[in-house]
């Protein structure tokens, strides 16, 4: 098992004949991942090495009973393509688009939230499943074997390179990842470390979660606070990059848009002393979460 | 988020519906003791420069006739506010205040709507008053999808204690703001205060708007009204800055984004949103002291990799190169070291005596493994970790520089 992702996983990409969704596609099935369906409206016919292609996730999903959508479309076209996914029943929607208006993103976070659909994202290199083979997303890239091996092991990072880095951190550790999700670099976004928690603790393939964290936002204080209420009781240890910027000058942006620190409100060490008193492996070094890792998971195995 | 300046910000508001008060813009003194004679009237000059707290700052002053409007601006155009120098000044009528009021709006992000904030003890800092009287502010989330009801705009500000013709009017005012905030895709739109004069009318005497620059390829009529760059410096963009955004905006592929540090000696070229916050921390724990910040990624061209290198290295006092990246999704290594191989030469910078360290890791690294350690580069791929790296980079720079580490 693992989370979101899966075997039963029937995926549509919106967009598929774009420059970048089209070498997306090509390493997602490269890798294994089944990709039923792809849509771009005026391209019906065409497929996307051997992906057909329809004119609406309507046709999609009448054809493959699709479920699960990645949408690569350009910034002004995602929230419409999120409203055809979410108007035809898809119920996990990863959206990639960077740099989306925010009055377009908390319009489809909103309407994601009426219907109960999940989103990941938006601006998110996407989730990888390694024990099934199934991603979505440009994670990984050409040859995702490099960082991401079948394991115990959930990652959660605000940093899409970072998702890369620090499940090859686990294996470095001797371990492999359940299911390693970019959450995306925005504020807004539609799934926070909180909800992949809270699955996460559901996950009974999951023994552990690793976060990669960055200034801003109030992501790791929920977190915290979840832990603490009891929320998630396996072990979670986490990194937050960027502790200088709290020595530069208020309102500087470093990082990804999300990192924005605004009075006292998303500091690194603000953010580290909430999650140690949850009771999370807070590491001040990133290459530390090898050691951490290697201790905790020993330990839970002598339990 | 891109801070549109006063003037600016009064003349869209005004064109929503708002009153604003009767104003101009000065680049002399001359210029504004003419644009007070010319209001007839009592003045308040204002340096335009995209900071908030100017009335803190000393950079808010008041003339009664074109005389002293003109010493005024004088002063205010030898100021600088926050490392911004004063090259223009707002000339606008001062209103006859009866009471000030409170509104901004902007997005709530952990409740991932808009959010109305609204006072009738308007002209303090709006964090303060929330602190200390509660009851005096009103906190009205709006659903994005259903928008502000009408009777919402009343509500608040009946909730508050208004009432009679005001009430309708401060109503009225926060629709349009919101239809402002909604039309111009702002982050942020600040009233405060709105005053209410002494012959009872509403005017928005002093506004703060901010932008999202990922709409601007639908807002055609901010062009040339956005203040560039102004989300990531606390200071007007340096020379080397301004180059950097030309070389980024040069090419769409990839990111090149650099803030220069004061001082420093090592230049920094890194890489991935996360994996750049990452590499500097590790380099300034160890004592390092990095003479810029940079962001790269998405995989760019070689073109932009070699501008970006080159931006870094023309600073003056730098003394090593620190290359590091996270295992990369899409960026293609190889081309990394094309860019950054080609500006080393080209500067006239011989690794052997000015420290080079690269941790690059991910696609055709086999390839760009190759360029660096040909150009005698000192290589490290996925078998270092980024923390490994940079202790490496220390350790070359305290054997090249004693004195200095």
């Amino acid at each position: 098992m693992a989370i979101l992702i899966g075997q039963d996983s029937r995926i549509v990409i919106q967009g598929i004949t774009g420059r970048e969704a089209s070498m997306v596609t090509q390493h997602t099935l490269q890798y294994g991942t089944k990709v039923l369906a792809g849509v771009t409206p005026g391209k019906k016919g065409q497929d996307v090495h051997g992906v057909p292609v329809y004119n609406t996730v309507r046709e999609a999903v009448e054809a493959h009973q699709v479920n699960t959508s990645l949408i690569v479309v350009p910034p002004a076209f995602a929230l419409d393509a999120v409203r055809e996914a979410i108007d035809n029943g898809i119920k996990v929607i990863v959206v990639t688009t960077e740099n989306i208006p925010q009055l377009d993103t908390v319009k489809m976070l909103h309407l994601a939230k009426l219907h109960d659909v999940r989103i990941i994202g938006p601006n998110t290199v996407g989730l990888i499943n390694p024990n099934d083979r199934v991603k979505l997303g440009s994670i990984g890239g050409d040859n995702p074997e490099r960082c991401f091996v079948p394991g115990h092991v959930g990652v959660i990072s605000r940093s899409g390179g970072m998702t890369a880095e620090t499940s090859w951190m686990v294996k470095r550790a001797g371990f492999g990842v359940s299911t390693s999700v970019g959450i995306g670099g925005d504020a807004l976004i539609g799934t926070t470390i909180r909800d992949l928690l809270e699955l996460f603790e559901l996950d009974p393939d999951t023994h552990a979660v690793v976060t990669f964290s960055e200034p801003g936002t109030m992501f790791e204080e929920q977190a915290a606070d979840f832990v603490k209420n009891g929320g998630f009781t396996k072990p979670l240890i986490s990194y937050i990059a960027g502790r200088f910027t709290e020595q530069m000058p208020e309102g500087t942006i470093f990082g990804h848009a999300g990192a924005l620190i605004s009075g006292s409100v998303g500091r690194p060490s603000g953010k580290a002393a909430r999650l140690r008193e949850a009771g999370a492996h807070v590491v001040d070094r990133y290459d530390e979460l090898i050691e951490v890792l290697q201790h905790v998971l020993a330990a839970k195995e002598a339990k | 988020m891109g801070k549109i300046l006063e003037h600016h910000s009064k003349q869209l508001i005004g064109q929503a519906g708002v009153p604003v008060p009767k104003n101009g813009v000065a680049g002399t003194s001359e210029q504004a003791a003419k644009l007070c004679e010319q209001l007839g009237k009592p003045v308040v000059l204002k340096a335009l420069v995209p900071v908030g707290k100017r009335g803190k700052a000393g950079a808010v002053k008041f003339a009664d006739t074109a005389e002293e409007a003109r010493e005024q601006a004088q002063i205010l155009l030898n100021m600088t506010v926050s490392h911004f120098p004063v090259e223009q000044i707002l000339v606008e009528e001062k209103l006859e205040i009866a009471k000030e009021l409170y509104i901004s709006i902007t997005i709530d992000k952990n409740r991932q709507m808009p959010v109305i904030i609204a006072s009738t003890e308007g002209g303090v800092e709006i964090e303060t008053l929330a602190a200390e009287h509660p009851d005096k502010v009103v906190i009205e989330h709006v659903d994005p999808l259903y928008g502000l009801a009408g009777y919402k705009t009343k509500e608040i500000w009946s909730r508050l204690g208004l009432d009679d013709r005001l009430l309708l009017r401060a109503g009225e005012v926060t629709g349009k703001l919101y239809e402002a905030f909604l039309r111009y895709d702002c982050y942020l739109l600040e009233v405060n205060p709105l005053v209410i004069t002494k012959a009872g009318e509403l005017m928005a005497a002093a506004t703060v708007m901010a932008v999202d620059d990922s709409a601007m390829f639908r807002q055609k009529e901010l062009e040339g009204k956005v203040e560039v760059g102004s989300e990531r410096a606390w200071r007007p963009l340096t020379e080397l800055e301004r180059q950097i955004i030309a070389v980024n905006d040069a090419d769409y592929r990839g990111t090149a984004r650099y803030t220069e540090m004061d001082g420093g000696e090592i230049g920094f070229m890194c890489g991935g949103g996360g994996g750049s916050l990452l590499s500097f921390d590790a380099l300034v724990d160890l004592g390092g002291r990095p003479a810029n910040y940079t962001e790269t990624g998405g995989n760019p061209s070689e073109e932009k990799v070699y501008g970006l290198t080159r931006g870094i290295l023309s600073k003056p006092g730098v003394k090593g190169l620190f290359v590091a990246h996270n295992i990369t999704n899409n960026t293609q290594i190889d081309v990394m070291a094309k860019g950054i191989v080609r500006a080393l030469a080209e500067m006239g910078v011989d690794p052997k005596t000015f420290p080079v360290v690269v941790r690059e890791a991910g696609v055709n690294d086999t390839l760009g493994k190759q360029i660096f350690t040909e150009a005698g580069v000192e290589y490290y791929g996925e078998d270092v970790t980024i923390c490994e790296a940079a202790a490496t980079m220390l350790q070359r720079m305290r054997s090249a520089y004693p004195d200095l580490y």
